[in-house]
C-alpha cells in the first residue's frame, strides 16, 4: 500500500484545479478553519423544493485524517450531506468549504471532485465502463492526466482495493463486493484526500462488506480521511468518531464507544444498537455489574475479570 | 425460459486474439466493409465464399462460433421470421404445397434459405465488432471517426459517451429483464400461452420495469459521472490512446480480399 | 402444500449441446474464485419443505440459494432429480402453472417490478392472471393490502412509482399475497432496507407464518434466521451443508465460518464465554437468554429474571 500524501491535496493537473490549488494556500491563513480542517459546514441549510429544508444550522468539521462514520434514519440528510463534500450540490445558506475552498466556488468544483472521492450505494450505477481498467481511469481522464501517469494510477488504485491484475476483468462479471471496489479504485485513481462513502456497503452480503471495509481501514491507516455513511453499528464502531443525524442535525458526535452505548437515543432515531450494547444492557437489567462497552472483546473480558473475582 | 442467462449481443469477449488487438476505428470501419460484401453475394457460391471468411475471421478472433451464434440470441428470430415471410411470400418454380392463400414453392424456400443465411452472416459479422471490441473503444473509435464532424457542430464526443453507456447497460439490461420476466411469470403471467390475446399487457409487465429500472440507473450514474469530474470531452485523455498498428493492415488486406472474392464468386455459375 | 426436493443437481450449462458455453463461463470465472470445473448451481439437493413451516436458507453469495428457490414454483428445473408438490412433479408445465398460484415467490428488491398505473391494478395482476372473477380480484387485492398494512381505498388509485421505497415493497409483497399462496418464498425480503423498515418487514412476514402459511426465507443474517426460523438451509456450493433446527445448525461457530457464514451474535460470544469457563448449558442463545444465564453464572441477581431491555433489541 502506498503512503499516501499526509499534506493537503496535491494539485491537480486540470487548468482549473490549479488555479484552485492557489486560492487554497491563500484562503486558509484569513479563515475560522484551522489548517488540517478538510470539511467545514458552517451553518449551512439545503432544501430540494425551496420550502422543506434537508438541513439547516448545520456545523460539522471534519478534520485531515479522520475517519469519521455518520449515522442517521431514512431522510436524516445523510446522503445530501455526502454530496456536499463534493461539491454535487451546495448549501443554500451558510457555505461548505472543503479543503478551505467554498464549494459555490465554480473554480474550484473539479479541485473539489478530485480529492473528494465520493462512492455510491448501488455499484451498478457507478460503473461506466465495460472493462475494470477503463473504468477505473474515467476518472483521470476527466481530469487530463496524461499516459504514463494515467496507467500507474490506475495500477496503483487497484493495488490499493485489492484487484491487481484484475484491468482486462469486465465489470459485468463482477460480484456487488467486487464491483464496489472497482467505484473506489476509480475514485482513488484520482488521488483525492478524502474517501466519502455513501452507504457504499448497504446492497453488500456480508463478505462484501467486510472485504470493503478492511479496503477502507486500510486506506485510512495509510492517511486517507474517511467519511463513511452506514447503517451498520459493527461499521461505525471501527471509526474514530461517529456523528448520528437526525432531521439534519448533529443529534451526537463522540467516539464510537461513547455514542454507540447510547441505546436509547439510538433507538428513538431508530437505529440499531451494537450486539455487545445491547448484552450488556440486558445484563444490567440482570443485576450484573458491566459497563456498557461497543466491542464482544471488551464485554468478554469485563465478564471474565467478574467471574475470577467471585 | 431464460432470458438474460446467455452471453448476448454487445458483450465483450475478452480474449488475446490479432482481432482484439486491431484499432477499433480500422474494426469499425472494415465492419462495414465486411457487411458490404455480405450485401454483395448475389448467389448462394458467393454467400458461402463470405460465409467461409467470416469463419475464418472468428477463428482468428479465437471466438467459439457456436457462442457467438448463442450470443445473437433473439435476433435468431429475427431471421426465422425474415425466412418465413420469404416462404410465404416468394411464389414460383415447383409448388410442393398449397392450402388456402398459402402456397409454399421451390422458389420460396430457395429465397428463404438464401435471404435468412445472408441475414444471419450479416448479424454475425456485425457482433463480430462488439464482441472483439470493449464498449469504451466502440466508443472512441466511434468518437474519433466523428471528430472532423464536430466543427460542423456535431456533438461527436456526447454521441460516442450515450453509445458506450448503452453498450455498457446492455447486458445488464438483459440480466433485470431475465428476472422481471421470472417474476412476473411467478404471479401468473403466461408469456408462452398465447401472444395475441393480452399481449400488450404482458409487454408492459415487462418493458414498464425495466424502463423504470432504467431511469433510475440513469439518475445517479449522472451524478456519479459528475463526481468524478466528468464534464464533456474537453481536456480528456485515453488510458489507450489509438495507434493503428500492422494487424489492421493485415485486417483491412483480409477484409478487402474477402470482398473482392465475394464479388468474384458472383460470376462462378451454378 | 409439501414440497419435495429428490436429489436435485441444477447446471447452468444445462444440456450437452451447451457444454462449450459452459467451459468457457467456467475459464472466466476460474479467477474469480470459483473452484474450476464447477458449473452445478446446485449438486444433489434432497430436502422436504413441509406444511405450515418456517424453513430458513442462508448461504454466502453463489452458493446456489437463489436456484433453490427458483426450483420450489417450477420457474427452472433440475438439470437431474425432481421437485415434486405433494408428489406431482414440477416439470410438467400444468402441474408447474397451477402450483405457481400456490407458491408465491418474492424476489429480491421487489419493487423493481411494479409495472401498472395503480397500486389496486399492480396487486390484482396476479389474480387476474389466475382468471378470476372481478368480485374475488377486489376483494383479495384489498386484503392484501390490509395484510401489508396499507389501505386500498387510501393509496389503491395512485401510481406505484410516487411511493416510498419501503411503501414500494409492501405492495410488491402484496402484489404476491393476492395469490393466496399457502407457500410464501422470499429471497432476501429486508435487504437494503433501513433498521426500522427491516423489523417491520420481518414482523409482518412472522405474522403470515403464524397465520399458518408456509416460509421459505433466504436470509443473509443469522439473527433473523435464528429468531424466525424453525428449520435452516445452509448451502454451501450448491450442496446442503446443513439442515436442522437454528440450534443445531448453529452449534458450530467454527464449521459455519469455514463456509463464509457466521453464527448469530449472541450465540457465537455465548460460546467464546464457554470456552473461557462459563457454564452455558442452552443450545442456542437469544440477547435475553444469554444475559439471564450469564447473571446466573455469575450469581447475580436471580438469573432467571428476565431482561426488560435486552430481548427486544431485535424489535
Amino acid at each position: 500500500m502506498t503512503q499516501r500524501s499526509e499534506n493537503a491535496p496535491e494539485a491537480a493537473v486540470i487548468a482549473e484545479a490549479a488555479e484552485a490549488t492557489e486560492v487554497v494556500a491563500a484562503a486558509v491563513p484569513g479563515e475560522a478553519a484551522a489548517p488540517d480542517t478538510f470539511v467545514d459546514f458552517r451553518d449551512a441549510a439545503f432544501t430540494y423544493d425551496g420550502e422543506r429544508f434537508v438541513f439547516r444550522d448545520l456545523n460539522l468539521t471534519v478534520p485531515q485524517g479522520q475517519f469519521l462514520c455518520l449515522l442517521g434514519g431514512n431522510g436524516s440528510g445523510k446522503s445530501t450531506l455526502a454530496k456536499h463534500i463534493n461539491a454535487l450540490l451546495v448549501p443554500d445558506e451558510g457555505a461548505v468549504e472543503v479543503f478551505g475552498c467554498d464549494t459555490r466556488d465554480a473554480e474550484s468544483t473539479y479541485f473539489i471532485r478530485s480529492n473528494a472521492g465520493l462512492v455510491f450505494q448501488n455499484p451498478d450505477d457507478q460503473i461506466v465502463a465495460s472493462l475494470i481498467e477503463n473504468d477505473v481511469a474515467f476518472g483521470p481522464e476527466n481530469l487530463g492526466v496524461p499516459n504514463p501517469e494515467l496507467r500507474e494510477r490506475v495500477t496503483r488504485a487497484l493495488a490499493e482495493v485489492g484487484l491487481q491484475g484484475f484491468e482486462k476483468h469486465e465489470t459485468n462479471a463482477l460480484s456487488g463486493g467486487q464491483k464496489q471496489r472497482v467505484a473506489i479504485a476509480g475514485v482513488l485513481a484520482m488521488d483525492p484526500a478524502i474517501l466519502i462513502l455513501d452507504e457504499a456497503t448497504a446492497m453488500l452480503d456480508p463478505r462484501g462488506r467486510a472485504g470493503l471495509l478492511r479496503v477502507v481501514r486500510e486506506l485510512h491507516a495509510a492517511g486517507m480521511t474517511v467519511v463513511m455513511i452506514t447503517h451498520y453499528m459493527e461499521e461505525a464502531a471501527q471509526a474514530e468518531r461517529v456523528v448520528v443525524l437526525d432531521g439534519g442535525r448533529v443529534v451526537l458526535d463522540g467516539a464510537p464507544e461513547d455514542v454507540l452505548v447510547r441505546a436509547d437515543e439510538l433507538r428513538a432515531l431508530s437505529l440499531e444498537v451494537p450486539f455487545a450494547c445491547r448484552l450488556s444492557l440486558a445484563l444490567r437489567a440482570a443485576g450484573v455489574p458491566v459497563a456498557p462497552c461497543i466491542a464482544d472483546d471488551d464485554l468478554k473480558e469485563e465478564l471474565c475479570a467478574l467471574r475470577s473475582s467471585r | 425460459m431464460a432470458v438474460g442467462d446467455r452471453a448476448i449481443i454487445g458483450q465483450y469477449w475478452p480474449e488475446d486474439s490479432l482481432v482484439h488487438a486491431m484499432d477499433p476505428r480500422a474494426k469499425f470501419l472494415l465492419s462495414l466493409v465486411l457487411m458490404a460484401a455480405v450485401f454483395c453475394a448475389a448467389t448462394p457460391v458467393a454467400l458461402a465464399v463470405a460465409a467461409l471468411f467470416i469463419v475464418g475471421f472468428y477463428g482468428a478472433a479465437r471466438i467459439p462460433l457456436l457462442q457467438a451464434v448463442g450470443a445473437l440470441g433473439p435476433l435468431i428470430i429475427l431471421v426465422l421470421v425474415t425466412a418465413l415471410l420469404n416462404v410465404l411470400f416468394v411464389q414460383g418454380g415447383q409448388v410442393y404445397f398449397e392450402w388456402g392463400i398459402i402456397c409454399i414453392s421451390e422458389k420460396g424456400i430457395q429465397s428463404a434459405v438464401f435471404i435468412g443465411c445472408r441475414l444471419f452472416l450479416l448479424l454475425l459479422g456485425m457482433s463480430l465488432l462488439t464482441l472483439t471490441t470493449t464498449t469504451l473503444d466502440i466508443t472512441a473509435a466511434f468518437e474519433r471517426l466523428l471528430a472532423p464532424t464536430a466543427r460542423l457542430g456535431v456533438p461527436a464526443h456526447e454521441l460516442g459517451m450515450i453509445l458506450g453507456i448503452a453498450l455498457r447497460f446492455l447486458p445488464q439490461f438483459m440480466t433485470e429483464l431475465g428476472v422481471i420476466y421470472r417474476a412476473q411469470v411467478s404471479r401468473g403471467a403466461r408469456f408462452d400461452a398465447n401472444p395475441f390475446k393480452g399481449g400488450m399487457r404482458m409487454l408492459t409487465a415487462l418493458m414498464v420495469p425495466l424502463f423504470a429500472s432504467a431511469f433510475r440507473h440513469a439518475e445517479t450514474l449522472s451524478a456519479a459521472m459528475e463526481a468524478r469530474c466528468y464534464h464533456g470531452g474537453d481536456g480528456r485523455t485515453r488510458l489507450d490512446p489509438l495507434r493503428l498498428t500492422w494487424r489492421d493492415g493485415a485486417g483491412t488486406a483480409a477484409v478487402l480480399v474477402m470482398l473482392a472474392t465475394v464479388i468474384a464468386a458472383n460470376f462462378i455459375p451454378v | 402444500m409439501r414440497l419435495a426436493f429428490e436429489q436435485v443437481s441444477y447446471s447452468y450449462a444445462g444440456a450437452a449441446s451447451r457444454k462449450k458455453k459452459a467451459g468457457k463461463k467456467e475459464k472466466r470465472q476460474a479467477d474469480w474464485g470459483n473452484a474450476p470445473g464447477e458449473v452445478w448451481a446446485l449438486r444433489n439437493v434432497s430436502l422436504t419443505v413441509e406444511p405450515g413451516e418456517f424453513l430458513g436458507v442462508a448461504g454466502h453469495t453463489g452458493s446456489g440459494k437463489s436456484t433453490l428457490i427458483q426450483h420450489m414454483n417450477g420457474l427452472v428445473h433440475p438439470t437431474e432429480g425432481r421437485v415434486t408438490a405433494d408428489g406431482a412433479d414440477l416439470v410438467d408445465k400444468d402441474v408447474a402453472v397451477s402450483v405457481r398460484q400456490r407458491v408465491g415467490l418474492v424476489f429480491q428488491y421487489p419493487e423493481n417490478q411494479l409495472f401498472a398505473n395503480t397500486v389496486y391494478d399492480d396487486v390484482a395482476y396476479g389474480p387476474r392472471n389466475m382468471k378470476l372473477p372481478e368480485d374475488e380480484v377486489d376483494r383479495r387485492v384489498r386484503e392484501a393490502l390490509l395484510l401489508v398494512g396499507l389501505d386500498a381505498d387510501e393509496i389503491g388509485e395512485r401510481s406505484p412509482f410516487d411511493l416510498s421505497g419501503g411503501q414500494q415493497r409492501r405492495v410488491a409483497f402484496a402484489g404476491v399475497l393476492a395469490m393466496e399462496p399457502e407457500v410464501l418464498v422470499l429471497d432476501e425480503p429486508v435487504a437494503g432496507l433501513d433498521p426500522l423498515s427491516r423489523a417491520d418487514f420481518l414482523a409482518l412476514i412472522a405474522s403470515f407464518h403464524a397465520s399458518g402459511m408456509t416460509v421459505v426465507m433466504v436470509s443473509h443474517s443469522m439473527e433473523d434466521l435464528a429468531a424466525l426460523a424453525d428449520r435452516i438451509l445452509v448451502l454451501s456450493e450448491g450442496r446442503v451443508f446443513a439442515l436442522g433446527t437454528p440450534a443445531e445448525v448453529f452449534a458450530d461457530a467454527a464449521a459455519l465460518k469455514a463456509v463464509g457464514l457466521a453464527a448469530p451474535a449472541p450465540q457465537t460470544f455465548a460460546s467464546a464465554l464457554r470456552e473461557a469457563g462459563f457454564p452455558l448449558p442452552r443450545a442456542l442463545y437469544d440477547e435475553a437468554t444469554l444475559a439471564a444465564d450469564i447473571a446466573a453464572a455469575l450469581g447475580c441477581g436471580d438469573g432467571a429474571a428476565s431482561a426488560p431491555d435486552g430481548g427486544g433489541g431485535r424489535g
